[in-house]
Order: structure tokens, then sequence, then C-alpha cells
């Protein structure tokens, strides 16, 4: 342990050097402050053709203009828009409104993006329109996900004109109220005895789950299911002396990690989840009862009353993951 | 004195914030508005969870009697809004606090840090004769109490891990299109839980210390152009475990000493007074990550891909094969080949897709993911290994490594019928391409789908997805792992798995899933969404192991909003969850004997089989209430959930186990077991009073109640006179618990 530390410690003052290079970069930085970046548009340049401007929204819209001006991105488009994008104020996400607005206005009216749920355009319309701000970072991989494919909206999840949520401007006031609108299942899960604290507020889906498209096939953050549990379980990464192949394939061999009605989010009480896999003679293949000759097999912790380290053991005789 | 100490500082904050904003006028400090709220209040228990039943109560929570600040948020921003700071806390000075502080200017910089407290009780009601005499050495009195003392041994308060994390984090957005993040975590996990530390076969259950830390640094950045995004990421993970074993005195050891060392064909034997057991050790990982997408001219086709490189290294000391000196001195074969495993995990990621719309209503897609997990480390041999600090065993034993590729690769197409109609069809392959020493070296598993997506009217959403999946393998040897990692004589004996066995996660299997979400909207204020899902897994050709899985789901979530003062919610969701396994009893009989001539003896009889069918059946509810009674100045809301889970596992014999010995045709009989059962009922209404401009006063009853049945620990204790000294355990259980709640809150926005 003792080598680690120092490697840590250099591995620290590197960390550390890089924060202060972010750092230096910041405090330099205020000369790039929005009113100097070379795409921001002078003040009261005028609006391309179409437009209306974001004043003659709130003329008609003024309760909805309150709500959406406290929003994070509405102090970003009406105070402090960064290029001409963003300047365009409502009509950057709703489209040209000035047909709506000499039109006298009125629901659909002028051909505007109204996103409400009978918005007749086409969701990868709608979707357009907030990837052309956000379409890196969490939202590289969104083209082809598995919710773009099936048409979610963003709106089916953000709430852009009010704070409905603490944060991430979420339709609903959490995140797994908002995922729970279609994942019923996995929601109900959250209530089983075994569970992962989400229902007390310490965890949310989006902890584990990028919704916006990932590099796995369930939409996992990291790139695979084990090393997604590893991020916080670091100790059962490894590398072990004894592996547990199952284990190093794949935690949900064994877990359901939305939540079980069997201890540590097992999918099967012990020992019968062991038995599925270990059919070598003597103990493991007894189907045993509940009497106290069996206890040491069943009771308790069952199989891992002694295969203690069954994630994978260092030790050089641990390998029946017993030391 | 703890409350006490919350009490005062609720009354200070309280104070302060009422000096510092008594109007309704925008606040200001030193020219920065200011905005905020502040909740404080107290809990008084009806009933109580007992000590000993509040493991399950407070198993993440912290639920103490006494005034409480609960939130406190407080955002500092100049006049126009440009820059801005927030600090916000919950839960102050309990085992589950948490706050965050977030400033930055608006759309350039962001600076964050947060923490936050979140413990795991695993148990209140354990009782531990042995003691603690250094941190994770537990020592038993000598000459070894007798069994029955174990279970009059003093209570341990609580075993429990708390995480506390802490995290900074930095965003910079110098222009809209570029994005530089880092990001620094550091969870440490301090606190005990119980694990088991055998000795040949008997087994005490002590106490694991935890004292783990884990350094999480990562680094993003990220450019975005209209046509092309780029991305850069590097990840450094670090494991710290500040403790490298747990030892534990034999209970079962007659002598002062470890017993001298008796030669035996196998090796040999000494009972120990101790063993000790590894604990996970440091370990670090790196990952590199390049990530891009552009948009073609051609047919709005969209390209993304991900490569991906991680480094994990583990290189701690392996401590000695055993602490029983009578073994390590008895024999060359525990020297160690070498002190430490040189662990090298590489693994190397490419992910790449592509999207094409060739025509308007079509759309097109294709994925391909390589997942190369290379286990580099030592393969380590060793001539002989020490079982439980109990008995040398001289075979040679292999470390193996366990390799694999992953290939992952799909296509589909999607066809927008009319502008409500979107069907898509695709077809899908994996691969596993493993180390030849697993069981399974090639699997490749091919699959369909097609999903339908209504959306006829405005009120009805439909989403149908069927996907049938199909297995298959180049073989199956059910020894592959034991020739590997023992020797070739070794491996054939009749004592390892059985040759019938197929494991669930290798073998072959049909698979066949449908999953079916509706949503009904018939005004703008009620939405229903029933939903359906179903999965089948056929593992065909599996005689022995997990040979059939069945789980189906069925809810519907209801919101309606009859007028604007009133939200109605709720939802009912039923989940069953089947699987059939198979199995044999294979008794072994390693003395002469008129069955076994020729000892050891492994013995096949087909009419020891047993079939087990396990059920996990559960039912969810949940209805909440929210009105306003009156406007502005009077809400009242409620919220119930309840959950009931039952297990049910039924074995049976397919015919009546008759061909051994008595004992061993009674060992093969298939055992009744009670059931698994758990329920949970959580109610919680409440009244929230807004009086004077920015004051809130609420009243909330809460009523919880958990009552579980789990034979295997519910009348579980240290020591039962059946097992003798062959089992020591903890004897803690997650008992039921009823409470009654009342909580009284103040609460004060300011702006």
């Amino acid at each position: 342990m003792g080598m680690k530390r120092s490697a840590i410690r250099v591995l620290g003052v590197a960390g550390g050097a890089a924060v202060a290079l972010v750092a230096v970069a910041v405090l330099g930085l205020p000369g790039l402050a929005p009113a100097q970046q070379p795409s921001t548009p002078a003040a009261g340049a005028p609006l391309p053709a179409g437009y209306a401007g974001a004043e003659a929204c709130k003329a008609c819209h003024e309760e909805v203009d309150q709500k959406f001006a406290a929003t994070k991105m509405g102090r970003l488009f009406l105070k402090h828009p960064r290029n001409t994008l963003e300047r365009l104020g409502c009509e950057t996400c709703h489209g040209p409104g000035k047909a709506h607005v000499e039109a006298g206005g009125g629901r659909g009216v002028g051909g505007m993006i109204s996103f409400a749920k009978n918005d007749k355009t086409p969701v990868e319309k709608r979707n357009a329109v907030c990837l052309q701000c956000h379409q890196k970072s969490a939202r590289l991989f969104w083209q082809g996900s598995q919710h773009e494919s099936r048409d979610v909206a963003c709106t089916n999840c953000h709430k852009i004109m009010e704070d409905a949520s603490p944060k991430f401007q979420l339709a609903k006031e959490t995140v797994i109220e908002t995922c729970g609108q279609c994942h019923l299942q996995k929601r109900a899960q959250t209530m089983r005895s075994s569970h992962m604290p989400l229902r007390e507020g310490k965890m949310t889906c989006t902890d584990c789950h990028n919704p916006h498209g990932t590099v796995t096939p369930t939409l996992l953050k990291e790139n695979s299911l084990n090393e997604t549990c590893y991020s916080c379980h670091a100790e059962k990464r490894g590398p072990f002396l004894w592996v547990h192949p199952p284990v190093q394939e794949s935690c949900a061999n064994c877990h359901d990690p939305h939540g079980s009605n069997h201890e540590k989010m097992l999918k099967l009480a012990k020992p019968r989840l062991c038995q599925q896999c270990h059919i070598e003679s003597r103990h493991p293949t007894e189907p045993r009862g509940r009497s106290f000759d069996q206890a040491r097999f069943v009771f308790g912790r069952s199989c891992t009353n002694c295969h203690a380290v069954i994630h994978g053991s260092n030790h050089p005789s641990g390998n029946a993951f017993k030391r | 004195m703890k409350a006490t100490k919350t009490a005062r500082l609720l009354v200070a904050v309280l104070a302060i914030l009422g000096l510092a904003a008594p109007a309704s006028a925008q606040t200001q400090v030193f020219g920065l508005n200011v905005e905020g709220d502040i909740e404080a209040g107290g809990r008084i228990y009806g009933q109580k969870p007992s000590k000993s039943e509040s493991a399950k109560f407070e198993e993440y929570r912290d639920l103490p009697e006494l005034p409480y600040l609960g939130q406190f948020r407080l955002r500092l921003f100049t006049p126009d809004e440009s820059y801005s700071s927030e600090f916000e806390g919950s839960k102050w000075g309990q085992q589950d606090q948490e706050f965050s502080l977030r400033t930055g200017r608006l759309g350039l910089w962001e600076f964050g840090f947060d923490w936050d407290q979140t413990r795991h009780i695993f148990s209140t009601n354990a009782r531990m004769l042995a003691t603690e005499s250094a941190r994770g050495v537990f020592t038993l009195p000598f000459p070894r109490p007798a069994g029955a003392a174990y279970n009059t041994a003093r209570e341990l308060d609580e075993i429990s891990t708390r995480w506390d994390t802490a995290r900074i984090l930095f965003r910079l957005t110098p222009t809209p299109d570029l994005e530089l993040r880092a990001q620094y975590t550091r969870t440490h996990k301090d606190g005990d839980r119980p694990i088991g530390v055998p000795f040949g076969f008997n087994v005490i259950e002590v106490l694991e210390p935890i004292e783990q830390t884990v350094h999480d640094f990562r680094l993003q950045a990220a450019i975005a152009r209209e046509q092309w995004q780029l991305q850069a990421g590097y990840t450094l993970s670090v494991f710290q475990n500040a403790l490298s074993s747990v030892t534990a005195d034999n209970p079962s050891s007659v002598l002062a000493t470890d017993t001298a060392f008796v030669v035996t064909a196998t090796g040999g034997t000494s009972t120990p007074i101790a063993g000790r057991l590894s604990l996970p050790p440091d370990n670090m990982a790196h990952t590199l990550s390049l990530a891009g997408g552009v948009n073609l001219p051609w047919w709005r086709t969209r390209v993304t891909s991900n490569l991906s490189y991680s480094l994990w290294l583990q290189n701690d000391d392996f401590l000695p094969h055993t602490r029983n000196p009578n073994i390590a001195a008895a024999t060359p074969d525990l020297t160690l080949p070498q002190t430490s495993l040189n662990g090298n995990i590489q693994i190397f990621l490419l992910n790449l897709n592509a999207t094409s719309r060739p025509l308007p209503p079509l759309t097109l897609s294709a994925k391909y993911r390589l997942y190369d997990y290379m286990d580099l480390s030592d393969t380590i041999v060793f001539p002989g290994v020490a079982e439980t600090d109990a008995s040398l065993v001289r075979e040679v034993h292999r470390a193996g490594r366990w390799s694999y590729i992953k290939h992952n690769a799909d296509v589909d197409g999607r066809w927008r019928i009319v502008q409500p109609v979107a069907l898509t069809l695709g077809a899908g392959w994996e691969r596993w391409d493993r180390s030849p020493h697993r069981e399974v070296p090639v699997s490749d598993e091919v699959f369909g789908k097609a999903a339908l997506d209504l959306t006829p009217w405005d009120w009805l959403l439909a989403k149908l997805k069927y996907m049938p999946s199909f297995r298959r393998i180049n073989r199956y040897d059910t020894r592959a792992h034991a020739l590997h990692t023992t020797t070739e004589e070794d491996a054939l004996s009749p004592q390892l798995q059985s040759f019938q066995l197929r494991k669930f996660d290798e073998g072959e299997r049909d698979r066949q899933r449908i999953d079916l979400l509706v949503q009904l909207m018939p005004t703008d204020t009620l939405t229903a969404t029933p939903t359906v899902g179903w999965r089948y897994d056929d593992y065909i050709r599996s005689t022995l192991g997990l040979q059939q899985e069945t789980s189906w789901s069925a809810g519907l979530d209801l919101n309606w909003m009859p007028v604007e003062r009133v939200a109605i919610f709720g939802g009912y969701m039923y989940e069953n969850i089947l699987q059939k396994q198979r199995s044999r009893y294979r008794p072994v009989v390693t003395t002469v004997t008129a069955q076994c001539p020729a000892p050891p003896c492994t013995f096949d009889f087909a009419d020891f089989d047993w079939i087990s069918v396990n059920t996990d059946t559960v039912d969810t509810y949940h209805l909440g209430v929210k009105v306003s009674l009156i406007p502005k100045v009077l809400d009242w809301s409620m919220n119930g959930n309840y959950s009931s889970a039952l297990g049910r596992v039924e074995t049976r014999n397919p015919v009546r186990p008759v061909t051994g010995t008595a004992a061993q045709n009674t060992a093969a009989i298939a055992k009744r077991w009670p059931a698994f059962e758990d329920t949970l009922v959580r109610l919680e209404t409440g009244l929230k009073y807004h009086f004077w401009k920015n004051w809130t006063a609420g009243v909330a009853y809460i009523f919880e109640s958990f009552e579980k049945h789990d034979w295997r620990t519910d009348t579980l204790n240290p020591f039962f006179p059946a097992v003798g000294l062959g089992g020591i355990w903890l004897g803690n259980d997650l008992k039921d618990y009823t409470a009654h709640i009342v909580g009284l809150t103040l609460a004060y926005r300011f702006k």
C-alpha cells in the first residue's frame, strides 16, 4: 500500500497542477466575457427577417415570460445572450414569430413550434431545436439512442418554460418521477425492501444512466455495466488474484440494481441463487431445508457465511473465496 | 445535548434571516440581491421503533426526535444576474446531511462543491462476544466460552457504514460551443459490516472493518460545431483500503495454540486458534476516451464514434497463505511464488454508430460495439494452498486470468408509414469470445426487433416492442475452468461440476420479450399510462442448472387534475418472476465402504435430482393527492405507498431418492421452505399554511410499517445448540417496525 500512496501523491500533484492551470485559465478569462466574445451580437442589432423579438412575445405572454425569465435558460437568453441565436430569445426555440404577431396571435397561428402535447411538429424537428445548443457532452450520442429512436421528445422529460424541479428543468419534481412516467416497473422496484437509496433521495436514476444516449445498450453512464457499479463500489474492481468469472463479466448475473425482495438486491434467495451454477459434489448440491443441521449452509448469509469474499480474493489461498 | 444545539442553531439562523430580510422587497447585501428559503421544524414520535427495530426504519436515513433544520437555501446574485452564488443544505446536523454550493458567471463558468453523507445501517440488534482488540482483529477469551455465552453477549449498538462524499467541480464554457469540465469526488466509507470467517467447516461471524476511500478525478473537454462535435476525457479512479485483513479467533479451538500439524494423504491439518481473511486491495483505474460525431451531407447521415482505453492496476502485497505457523512451517509448498499479483487489466472499447434518413419517412441506423477486456495480470501457480488456516492442500492451483471480447452489432430501419404510425424492424448480434478455459469459449446471440409506435390522436400514444433472441454456443466444457485452475488429473475428478450443468450466463438460450406502453390523455388534465412487459427465457439443452425464467409485469399510472386546485395521482404495478432450476445431490464417500471400495467416490444417482420453482410476486401501489384548500393560503397533500412481496421456493424431487444409502437418500429429499414475505406501508399527509407574506407553517403526519418473514434470519441467534460451535453468528435480523410521526415545520422565504 505504501508504494501506491507515493504514486497517488504524484497523481495528486499532477491533478492539482491541472486544476491550477484551469483556474489560471479562468482568472485570465474575464477578457473573454460575453460582451467581448466575437460571436456576441451587438446590442440593438436588427433582428433577422421574420422575427418579432422577445418584447413582442412578452406583450401577450407576460406570465409565461416571467416564469421563463426566472429559469437559468431564461436569464441567459433574455439578459445575457452569448451569440445571435440566443439573442433571439423566445424565437430561438419557437421559431420566427412575426407572422404570428401580425396575424394577431392565436394557437397554431404563424407556424410556430409550441412544444405542447398536441403540437403537430415532428418530434425530430422539435428535438433538433434543442440540439442546436445541446448537442455536446451528454447529448453527443442522442441520435440513434433508445429514446431518440422511439420518438421521445426532449420536452417529455424537460419543462423549459419554468422551474418545475430544483435542477435540470425536469418535467416533474424529481428525476425518479420524470423517468417513472414511462418506466413504471423500475419506479415500483425502488419500493422493494432491498434497494439502493433512491426513495430516500440519496441517489437518482441519472447517477447510473444517461437518458440522452451513451455507448452502452442500457444507457449507462460508464463504458459497461460493471464499470458503472465500480464507480462507487471500486473495492470490487480488482484486479483480484482469484477471479469469480461471472462477477467479472456482469454484476447483473446475481444482482438487480433497481431493487429486489431478496437481500443485497440479489435476484433470488441464497442458496438457490448459487445452486443455479454450482453442481459440484457434496454440499453445494444438497436441496437443503431449514433444519439446524443445515444451518451453516442456509442460515444468516447462507453460502456467503463461508464464501465471504465472493466478488474476488487477493489472498494466496483465496481460491474458494473463503479468504 | 444534540437537540439543544440544533435548537440554538435554528433560532440563530431564523433571527439573522428575520433581521436581514424584514420586508418583501428585493433584499440586498453588499449590492448583491439575496433570495432563499429556510425550513426548520421538530419531529415528534407517537410510536418510535425501538433501537433493535430501527435498522430497517433508518436504513439509509436519520430521523432523530429533535428540532431540525430541514432545508436552507441562499442565493446571492448581481442585479443583472450575470454572477450568482447559491448555497443550499438539508438535514443539517443529521447523519444524512447534504450541502451544495454553486457559484459562477452565467454562461461562462461554474464552480461547485457538494457534500453528502449517506449511512447504511445493516443491523441494530447484533450480539458479539468477541472483542475488537485492534482494528479488524477479533479475539475470544480462552478457554473458549460455552456456546450459550454467545447469546448473552453484549448487544452491538449499530452495525453500519457511512459514506461521506465530497465533490468539487468546475465547468468553463468560454464560448457556447466549447466546454471544459474538471471534477474531483472523494468518497470515504467508514464503519463495519458483518462478515464470516470460516475454519474448515465451522464459521464465526464478526465485523468487516470498512475504512475505504475512493478518489475519482475527471477531466473533459468538448467542442460542438454545427456539423461536428468532439470530446475527450480522462478519468482516474483510485481505491484505497486502510486495512488489508480481518482476523477472528476460532470458537472451536480447544488449545491455546494452533494444534500440531498432522500429515494426511492430501496435505495435512492443524486446527487454528484464529483465521485471517483478506480485504479488498488498493487499486487504480485510468480511462482515456475520445468521442465524436459528424453530420454528413448525404441522406442526413450522422456518424458517432467513441474510443476508450482503460488501464486497471493492482499490486498490493499478498498476505501469507496462512497465519497458522504450524501449517506454514510444515511445507515449502506455501512459499509465495511472488509477492503481489502485478494486476493489470486493459480494456479497449470502440463504438461506431450511424443513422441516416435517405427518405423523409425512413430512418436507418447501424451500431457496432467492441469491448475487449484483457486481463494481463500475472498467472500465478501455487503448488499448494492453506484452506481456511486449517488444512494444507498439496494440489497445484493456478490463478487463471479470464479475458473476453464482446461484440455487439445491430441494424434497424424505421419507416414512418403515415405521420402517426412508425414501424421499426431490425436485427442484431452479440458475440462473447471468452478465454478457452471458460465453459463456453464462444457464444453467438442473434436477435430480431420489431417496434410499433402509434400516435393516431393527440390523446393516444402506444409503443409496442417485440424482441426474440437466440443464443448458441460452440461447445460446453464443464471441466474447462477446473482444467485451467487445478491439475488435469484433479480436473477429471468426478467431484467437480456435473457434466450435465449448463450455466445460465453462458449456455444456450431462447428469449422472447414484449413490452407495451400506452399513454391515454383524454383531456389536458388526465393521463393514464397502462404498461405490460413479458419476458421468457428458455435455457435449452440445460439438463441441470437454470432451465426457464418467465417474468411479467402489468401496471397502471394515473395523473388527474380535475380542477386547477386539485391534483390526484396513483398507480399499481404487479410483478411476477418465475424461475425453474434443476439440480442433483451428488454425495461423496471418502472412506472405504461397501458402496465405495476405492474412495473418494462421487455418486451421480439420477433419482437424486431435485427441481426448484422459485416465484417472486410483488404488488406495489401508490396514491397521492395535492389540494389547494384556500388558494395561496392553505394546501393539503397526501401520499401513500404500499409494497408487498411474496417469494416462494418450492422444491421437489421428480422421483423419490432410493438409490443411495439411507443417509444419502434422506439428504437428497427436497425440503419445504417457508415463504419469504415483506410488506412496507407508508402514508404521509400534511397541511401547509402560508401566512403573512413569506411564512409557511406545516404539520404532517407520517405512518410507516414494515413486516418481513425470512426464515434464514427471523430466529437467528448467535448460537444454536443443534449447530454447536459450527456456526456462530451475530444474530442480526432486520426487525419489523411501526412508526407514527408528527412533524411541525416553519418555513420562511426571503427575497
